[in-house]
């Protein structure tokens, strides 16, 4: 971008400073700059960008405004500009500029290419492919046709595209094929060309013709060269109905090509069942067809399986996978052969650790006979003296434990079991002691049944001595095997459930997630983090960790549409639709809202309830109140051995038993939004200060948001609610009504936003942010009249002590009563959102609006004794929980477990800590507590 | 069992139980997309019929004249499904399409001295060291410290000057059929990283 100034000295310095970023030099080189050449675009230009680094983005966005307005067509001026723009969220006003641009310049290739990019970066594909369509006409170069083919793709297969009615579906496509077949150049061109060819073929149902293509020699040598072709290539011969003749070529593939990809073999299987599969009443005849096809698939597997002996897995399983369907259909003949596939798959695989995961789909299916039988077979594999028996007797104990039935898990039974599981891990820790610290342990996986064991025998018992012991033993196992991650993760989990969040989060943080990890992962630290939070004392960890977990999404909305125009300049179309997909996952991603929402939890809790605080909230709320969720979440990475009559262990280790989804999300931003909006004096020009950049798209996929605000605000779906705890629905009835109480004061008082928008054109795009911004649209006449307050808000936080009272004396775990404190503290908050209006004493006289005053008043000395309370029995139970006898109690319920490897010492180690973390939480919520209601009193 | 299919951006979402790895580098978005946006074809990854991820592989190619080649940029088996050959067939398809496609001369990587069952891997899959490269700072995000590459090698003996971080390997395609891109006594052969690329 900086090709014509470079000789300039001074300029350099300028390109250097923004190019290693130092923003601050580069402003005072663009001020001196400027002094000399006033009216230097790229100058101004790099100022902007400088400037919008610095935070200072009023500046910058008005020296845009300048610049845009003399219509640049200089290419490092643009490229600036754009840059700068990106940063401020205005990708409207690149593409505005490079439009008219290029209008100024019709024959200039580079500002049209740029065009383009601009219309693809904020997804308008109609516009994109429009562009597409003029640079084909003018510059006529091939990959041009198919930029406007692949914007009629994507246009398609976004139905977020609205203004795409579906019987255009058709005639786009038909276009796109027409456009493809004029082309001078074939698509065998290129895979990725082809790639497209084939889509639009596919999409138009006219699959004999792809298949020509496909079978063509040269198609036939791009599928073997671009998996992503034969994937579509196998798509198309199950839509044209060849799935025999499909079945036919895997066969060969398998046999004279030695291809054991899965898929093979699944093409081969759904080929022997295709002529049962494809009719709704199978006839005799067709069952004694498959009969036979059966048969033969069975001899095919069985010499594949033969042939690879233990070199590859592939046809003992085919074998199993056959077997287990013909049984569906009542196509077995053998009733017993699922079961001797079955142990001789085990004797044959049994060292792999992964024989227990391919096995399980079949062992589901046995009946009682197998299972004993099974179980009996399994009982023999106890040796763990070389490597090969400890990795069979590890399979043998997991596949045991899947089968036992509930009343096989006794909690006296599970902690048999867990001692079992250790002894052989004991001894199998001998095959890993020179292993160099970078590798896991061999017996990782016995220490993981043990905890597993240990987890639901306190499931079963309620006894949270078993806690402890996982604990011990997860602990042991770290120090073995540095590397193991899942036992850090089932660590994190049980630490929370205990009431050790500290400890929680040094495992988390040494599990080194980072990237998109942590929109994937960070669920396991920051679900509902508020709880654990000590933002009251300001003690910024969690918040933090929030934002620091949310720089991905900011990466993503400046980096990943970069990659989609990078892909339509390299043409590889085949990854363009997971480019926007992932993109679009990660800006609506679930977890960032989540994060967003516990953030502000906290931030209440920690800063002075300012206009300004409420007035930034309330417009980013609002912003994700408009969003189609994704949940990206990652519970899959825990490890789970529960036996298959036991809920997972993800399950089992949910805090609350409850894990926040969108239901829960959504019902928590409308008790922010609804205190927010009642607190904020904002009018809808404000508002559009506070918005950097373009608004975010509202999705059209969501009904709701077609709706008033009002009316969303108000709705209460059960499936939401069901997202809860109850303490936390009690929260949120609790600010509901408050809400209906001082609601109609609040609109009398407040100044209304501006009916009458001057930007007319926004009010289309979008009537209901604009025109309903805070949900009115007219003010009222008569000053309302003031009402008792409602019973659910005098009562509420009577009905939290006692709630509170009941857990302490159940003795429930800490994070328990910490729910509960710290939802009566945020109770007590958004009472202070609801009621700063009327702490102003003209407002009131004003408004007559005493007896009003006078209920708040007694509410919030309501609220503050009891949260003193609260406060007061937490620091008698922190006194408490740091007592030696605490840790005593730790270390006795891990006797058991002390032997030669794990040690007294190590156990009361681990135990102080446990018992240091807890005392710290109750102690640190406490104290906030009370500064919370000093503050707010 | 498992699925050979191409690597995708969304797979991102996926990989945790294969990026929980010390020698797996979790790297930023635009890292991935910036090899699937080139090199599609050389980017693949093995899937459980459960649709649990089991591995991938990250390639490019590159290289002036007889250079070119075909390059493995990452690969990683999740701890679970190791020896079960995914390794070996994630490498076969790199260099069929790095032969087939791309016309390269030879196939590369870089593995870390210290990462010796990668390398023991690479040397039955028909690679030889070509080199090794000295690289002192940075430990490139992974889990071990410049501190603990020297101590590796401090314990092996070998003389600090001619510590080297990483093993440059080499295997040369059917287009290199006098196998000029390799050559003997690779090891020996130690330079420093500003001489390499
Ligand atoms: C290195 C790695 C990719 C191997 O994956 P894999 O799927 O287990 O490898 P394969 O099963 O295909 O192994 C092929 C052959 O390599 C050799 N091999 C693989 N791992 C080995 C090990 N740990 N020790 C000795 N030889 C090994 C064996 O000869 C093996 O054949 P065999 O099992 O029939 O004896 C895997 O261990 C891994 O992901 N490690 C962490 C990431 C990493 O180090 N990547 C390489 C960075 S460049």
């Amino acid at each position: 971008m900086h090709t014509q100034y470079v000789l300039l000295p001074s300029f350099r310095t300028l390109i250097e400073a923004i190019d290693t970023g130092s923003n601050k030099t580069a402003l005072s080189s663009c001020n001196k700059l400027l002094k000399k050449q006033p009216q230097n675009d790229l100058v101004k230009a790099l100022k902007a960008l400088a400037l919008s680094r610095l935070q200072k983005f009023e500046e910058a966005g008005a020296l845009c405004e300048e610049i845009l307005a003399s219509k640049p067509t200089d290419e490092s001026t643009l490229g600036a500009m754009s840059h700068t723009l990106r940063g401020l969220g205005r990708h409207m006003d690149i593409i505005t500029m490079y439009e008219s641009a290029w209008k100024q310049q019709p024959g200039n290739e580079e500002l049209a290419i740029q065009t383009f990019s601009a219309n693809a970066r904020t997804g308008n594909w109609k516009l994109a492919q429009q562009v597409a369509i003029r640079l084909h006409k003018q510059f006529k170069e091939d990959r041009y046709l198919y930029w406007n083919v692949f914007c009629a793709v994507l246009q398609l297969e976004q139905a977020s595209d609205p203004t795409t009615l579906p019987p255009l579906r058709p005639v786009l496509y038909k276009l796109a094929h027409r456009l493809i077949t004029t082309s001078e150049v074939p698509s065998f061109y290129s895979p990725d060309r082809f790639y497209v060819h084939i889509l639009i073929l596919k999409e138009l149902g006219l699959y004999e013709e792809a298949a020509a293509l496909l079978e063509s020699e040269k198609g036939k040598d791009i599928c073997g060269r671009s998996l992503i072709c034969d994937e579509l290539r196998r798509e198309i011969w199950v839509l044209k109905g060849s799935v025999k003749e499909e079945g036919q070529r895997a066969q060969d593939r398998i046999l004279k090509k030695d291809d054991r990809n899965w898929l093979e073999f699944l093409s081969v299987l759904n080929a022997t069942f295709h002529d049962i599969n494809s009719t709704e009443e199978p006839t005799e005849e067709t069952m004694a067809a498959c009969q036979d096809q059966i048969n033969k698939t069975q001899v095919f597997f069985a010499e594949i399986a033969d042939r690879d002996g233990a070199r590859d897995r592939s046809g003992p399983l085919a074998l199993l996978e056959l077997e287990l369907r013909a049984r569906k259909i009542a196509l077995s003949i053998d009733p017993s052969a699922l079961y001797t596939l079955t142990e001789s798959y085990f004797q044959q695989y049994g060292d792999k650790p992964c024989c227990y995961e391919d096995l399980l789909p079949y062992v589901a299916d046995f009946n009682v006979e197998d299972l004993s039988r099974w179980t009996s077979f399994l009982r023999m594999y106890t040796l763990s003296d070389t490597l090969d028996d400890l990795r069979r007797t590890t399979n043998a104990l997991k596949l045991i434990r899947y089968s036992l039935t509930p009343a096989e898990l006794t909690p006296e039974s599970e902690n048999a079991r867990a001692a079992q599981y250790m002894d052989i891990y004991y001894n199998g820790l001998k095959h890993g002691k020179d292993l160099a610290d970078t590798e896991l342990q061999h017996a990782d996986d016995l220490l993981a049944l043990a905890a597993h064991a240990f987890v639901n025998s306190w499931k079963i018992s309620g006894d949270q001595a078993n806690l402890y012991n996982a604990i011990t033993v997860l602990e042991f196992g770290l120090t073995r095997s540095k590397q193991a991650y899942q036992f850090r993760l089932m660590l994190i989990r049980i630490y929370h459930i205990l009431g050790a969040p500290s400890l929680a989060l040094e495992h988390y943080r040494l599990l080194n997630v980072k990237q998109v990890q942590t929109d994937t992962l960070s669920h396991f630290i920051l679900t509902r983090a508020s709880t654990f939070a000590l933002s009251s004392l300001g003690d910024l960890t969690y918040s933090t960790e929030c934002i620091e977990a949310s720089q991905i999404y900011q990466s993503n909305s400046l980096d990943t549409a970069e990659f989609v125009i990078r892909a339509f300049l390299t043409e590889k179309y085949s990854q363009i639709a997971d480019f926007v997909t992932l993109e679009d996952r990660l800006d609506n991603s679930l977890q960032r809202d989540l994060m967003k929402m516990e953030h502000v939890r906290m931030r209440v809790a920690h800063e002075p309830i300012s206009a300004e605080l409420v007035d930034v909230e309330l417009v980013e709320l609002k912003f994700i109140f408009d969003r189609l969720h994704y949940d990206n979440r990652d519970f899959d990475i825990l490890p789970n051995y529960q036996p298959r009559s036991q809920p997972t262990f993800n399950e089992q280790t949910k805090m609350f038993g409850k894990i926040p989804g969108k239901g829960w999300l959504w019902m928590f931003l409308k008790v922010y939004i609804l205190a927010c909006r009642h607190a904020s004096d904002m009018d809808d020009t404000a508002e559009e200060k506070l918005v950097l950049g373009d608004r975010p798209k509202t999705n059209p996929n969501i009904e709701a948001v077609k709706l008033p605000l009002q009316e969303r605000l108000a709705m209460r779906p059960q499936e939401e609610l069901d997202e809860l705890t109850s303490d936390e629905l009690a929260l949120v009835n609790f600010e509901t009504s408050v809400a209906e109480w001082l609601g109609p004061h609040h609109d009398f008082i407040r100044p209304l936003p501006s009916v009458e928008h001057t930007n007319g054109t926004k009010q289309i795009e979008n009537p209901h942010t604009t025109n309903g911004t805070n949900g009115h649209s007219k003010k009222l006449d008569e000053q309302p009249t003031s009402k008792e307050p409602p019973e659910i808000a005098t009562q509420f936080f009577d009905e939290m002590k006692q709630r509170f009272d009941t857990a302490l004396q159940a003795s429930s775990l800490p994070p328990e009563l910490l729910h509960i404190v710290t939802l009566t503290q945020e109770a007590f908050l958004l009472f202070a959102i609801e009621t700063t209006r009327f702490k102003s004493s003209a407002v009131v006289k004003a408004h007559k609006l005493g007896a009003v005053v006078q209920s708040i008043k007694d509410i919030r000395s309501k609220a503050a004794a009891v949260l003193t309370a609260m406060s007061v029995e937490l620091d008698k139970l922190a006194a408490a929980d740091g007592s030696p006898e605490r840790s005593q109690v730790f270390i006795d319920a891990c006797q058991p477990l002390v032997a030669s490897e794990i040690t007294e010492e190590f156990v009361s180690e681990v135990a102080k800590k446990v018992v240091d973390a807890r005392k710290q939480i109750v102690e640190g919520i406490a104290k906030g507590v009370a500064k919370v209601c000093k503050n707010h009193a | 069992m498992s699925v050979l299919r191409p690597f995708r951006a969304t797979d991102l979402f996926k990989f945790n139980n294969i990026n929980m790895d010390i020698w797996t580098e979790t790297y930023g978005i635009s890292f991935y997309l910036s090899y699937l946006a080139r090199w599609p074809d050389l980017c693949c990854a093995q899937e459980a019929p459960s649709g649990r991820m089991m591995g991938y592989i990250i390639g490019k190619a590159e290289g002036p004249g007889t250079d070119w080649h075909g390059h493995v940029t990452a690969l990683t088996v999740a701890p679970e499904y190791r020896r079960l050959s995914l390794a070996r067939k994630m490498m076969d398809l790199l260099e069929h399409v790095s032969d087939q496609s791309y016309r390269g001369y030879f196939v590369d990587l870089y593995v870390r001295c210290t990462n010796q069952a990668a390398i023991t891997m690479y040397e039955r899959l028909g690679y030889s060291v070509y080199r090794r490269v000295r690289e002192y700072y940075g430990s490139l995000g992974l889990g071990r410290s410049a501190k603990d590459e020297e101590d590796a090698f401090e314990n092996t003996g070998a003389p600090i000057d001619a510590m080297a971080v990483f093993t440059d390997m080499r295997k040369p395609l059917s287009r290199d059929p006098y196998r000029r891109s390799v050559r003997p006594g690779g090891r020996e052969i130690v330079v420093s990283a500003h001489d390499v690329s």
